[in-house]
């Protein structure tokens, strides 16, 4: 009987193990390099910040200054992480962040400042905006937000090897697509950081809850696909307190006290894996999108003074920096 | 304070689309499943709208059958199951419903392919379930969840009795089998799956009261307690959408919708909280 088990786990580690083979050989088939927008050394800035009811705003500006980011005139969408909330938890991107992020793209001059996400396990995206006290922490809430899964809809593409994707037309109209995250582990990605987020934009109303559609095209590709669909975007990740573990919903805080910014998702992901102590060169969405090719500029804080090893589950293990 | 079922009423009328559909909420373009929950809504108060809106469903007809998403998207949609209930509420039996259920009954989630069953059974523990249990997909070629096997259930116990399609009951069985197999160790459902990575997930208001009402008569359901887990969630969630679905799943078994005796939450002019608050579901679910 033993004999029996101890079989079928060996077959089962060796068809895993030729499944993770053909996964990497499929990674360096697919690469698809940084979206058009990216040009150069991308700058990344690291901003210190220990707590919550630190001064934001001026943490924000001086990540906007040292990156060289220009909203003036510019129709700006902030997309935070709302994938579900849980009340004084740490699965949503902080409403302090968030508040700052709107009040720093009104003083650069942006035409207007929106709000939109389409969360992706709960249909009320409202109530979970109110319950991660969005409303209260931002002035003109109700009427900045969209819920991008119930929104109108456009098809474009092509998108990661398939056709096309129908996405929010408010994501579509903006300027400049702002990804607000929070710095989280992910238990089928690696880590969930400011490209990932981009699946808020995809209309539950057509995708599902949840849109199950990006996992069976593939994590890493709609993650990188959906990064070069916009290439005019920005990234701040929220790693005052991130998630590790088992997240992106039921992992534990991990207090990291830094916020992350910069104009290429890829390279600020990178930076932020580094800092997470996570080899971002093992993160597969991170593969797809070239961020091995890109330069990044380091701004603000060097990651070996901030670094904080975020815990990672059984699977992810080997992400991790030596 | 509640809204009052007529006020919800006037304002689903009022926010109907020129082309007859509704939008998510007012002011958006017309989608198919805010289009049917106010016509379910409306079907026995607003003839003039519910004709309009009843035109514009049948010209989103998918050509292999189904309904279509929205006047943009051409592939056929879980929504489908609403149309078919909506046809079942008033009795209409012709061709579109005989397509639209066989469309339906050959929709089925990819976790039951050979490749998902390996993958299944070279790492249980992943994601807990049977797979040879297949529910419905929120879109063609995706996994099964528990939403759109809901609906699907309750789209199919509806008009079972009057089309022509075989193998009705058995795939109703199996989509009950597969609920029955996802439910959550606290009782109720999430929105997919009961246990991943070790974990148990927690039930979700909106799933678990779809769940039960799918789950009509099922002998192996405690209904008493399922049903005070259904109080219970209703008085923990201030999300008016959770709410109406919870009311609606107390008003089918119960005969009442229910007072939460805690504050609304603010209005969103959502139009499937108004539609799901004023649809009269024990008539529509005792009539299956």
């Amino acid at each position: 009987m033993e004999q029996t088990h101890g079989g079928c786990v060996t077959r089962r580690k060796m068809l895993q193990a030729g499944i993770a083979a053909a996964a990497v050989g499929a990674i360096g088939c697919k690469r698809q390099g940084a979206p058009p927008g990216v040009r150069g050394k991308a700058p990344v800035a690291i901003l210190r910040a220990a707590s919550y009811q630190e001064d934001l705003l001026d943490r924000l500006r001086r990540g906007a200054e040292a990156c060289g980011l220009d909203a003036r005139g510019k129709r700006v969408l902030l997309k935070p992480n709302l994938v579900e909330c849980e009340r004084g938890g740490v699965i949503h991107t902080q409403a302090e962040v968030l508040a700052a992020a709107v009040a720093l793209f009104e003083r650069l001059g942006a035409a207007e400042v929106r709000v939109g996400e389409g969360p992706g396990h709960r249909r009320d995206a409202w109530f979970l905006a109110e319950e991660a006290g969005y409303r209260t922490a931002i002035p003109g809430f109700d009427a900045r937000f969209t819920d991008l899964n119930r929104d109108d809809v456009e098809r474009v593409g092509p998108f990661a090897g398939e056709r096309e994707i129908y996405l929010a037309r408010t994501a579509l109209a903006a300027d400049l697509v702002v990804s607000v995250a929070r710095m989280k582990t992910h238990h089928w990605a690696g880590v969930t950081l400011s490209m990932k987020n981009l699946f808020g934009v995809v209309p539950g109303a057509l995708y599902g809850w949840p849109k199950n559609y990006l996992h069976q095209v593939g994590i890493a590709r709609s993650a990188a696909g959906l990064y070069r669909l916009f290439p005019r975007s920005f990234a701040i990740v929220d790693g005052i307190v991130g998630m590790e573990g088992n997240g992106p919903v039921q992992g534990r805080p991990r207090g990291c006290g830094v916020v992350v910014m910069g104009p290429d998702l890829a390279a600020v992901d990178a930076t932020a894996c580094r800092v997470m102590g996570i080899n971002p060169d093992k993160i597969e969405y991170l593969q797809l999108a070239g961020v091995g090719e890109r330069q990044i500029e380091q701004r603000g804080e060097t990651i070996a003074s901030v670094r904080t090893p975020f815990a990672l589950t059984p699977q992810f293990q080997h992400v991790r920096l030596a | 304070m509640s809204t009052c079922v007529p006020s919800r009423l006037a304002r689903i009328e009022a926010a109907q689309n020129a082309d007859g559909g509704w939008g998510y909420f007012p002011g958006k373009e017309s989608w198919l499943e805010p289009t049917v929950y106010a016509l379910l809504a409306l079907r026995e108060e607003a003839r003039a709208a519910f004709e309009k809106g009843w035109r514009l469903v049948g010209s989103w007809e998918a050509g292999a059958g189904g309904w279509r998403a929205c006047g943009r998207v051409a592939e056929p949609h879980w929504a489908t199951s609403l149309v078919v209930t909506l046809y079942g509420a008033m009795g209409i039996h012709d061709a579109a419903l005989e397509r639209g259920t066989r469309w339906l009954l050959a929709s089925r989630g990819a976790e039951t392919r050979a490749v998902a069953r390996l993958a299944q059974w070279l790492s249980p523990r992943t994601v807990e379930f049977d797979a040879t249990l297949s529910g419905w997909p929120w879109q063609t070629g995706t996994s099964s969840w528990v939403e759109p096997t809901a609906h699907a259930l309750m789209a199919l116990g509806r008009v079972k009795g009057c089309v022509g399609t075989v193998g009705i009951e058995e795939r109703i069985g199996m989509g009950k089998r597969m609920l029955l197999d996802r439910r959550c160790h606290d009782g109720g459902w999430n929105y997919g799956n009961r246990r991943v990575l070790g974990a148990d997930l927690p039930s979700q208001p909106e799933t678990t009261a779809l769940a039960l009402m799918a789950l009509d008569g099922d002998a192996s359901i405690r209904w008493g307690e399922a049903l005070d887990h259904v109080e219970r969630l209703g008085r923990e969630s201030a999300s008016p959408l959770a709410r109406a679905w919870l009311g609606a799943c107390l008003l089918q078994y119960r005969g009442v919708r229910p007072a939460w005796g805690t504050a609304e939450p603010p209005d969103r002019g959502d139009i499937l909280v108004d539609a799901v608050e004023s649809i009269s579901w024990n008539r529509l679910m005792a009539a299956a």
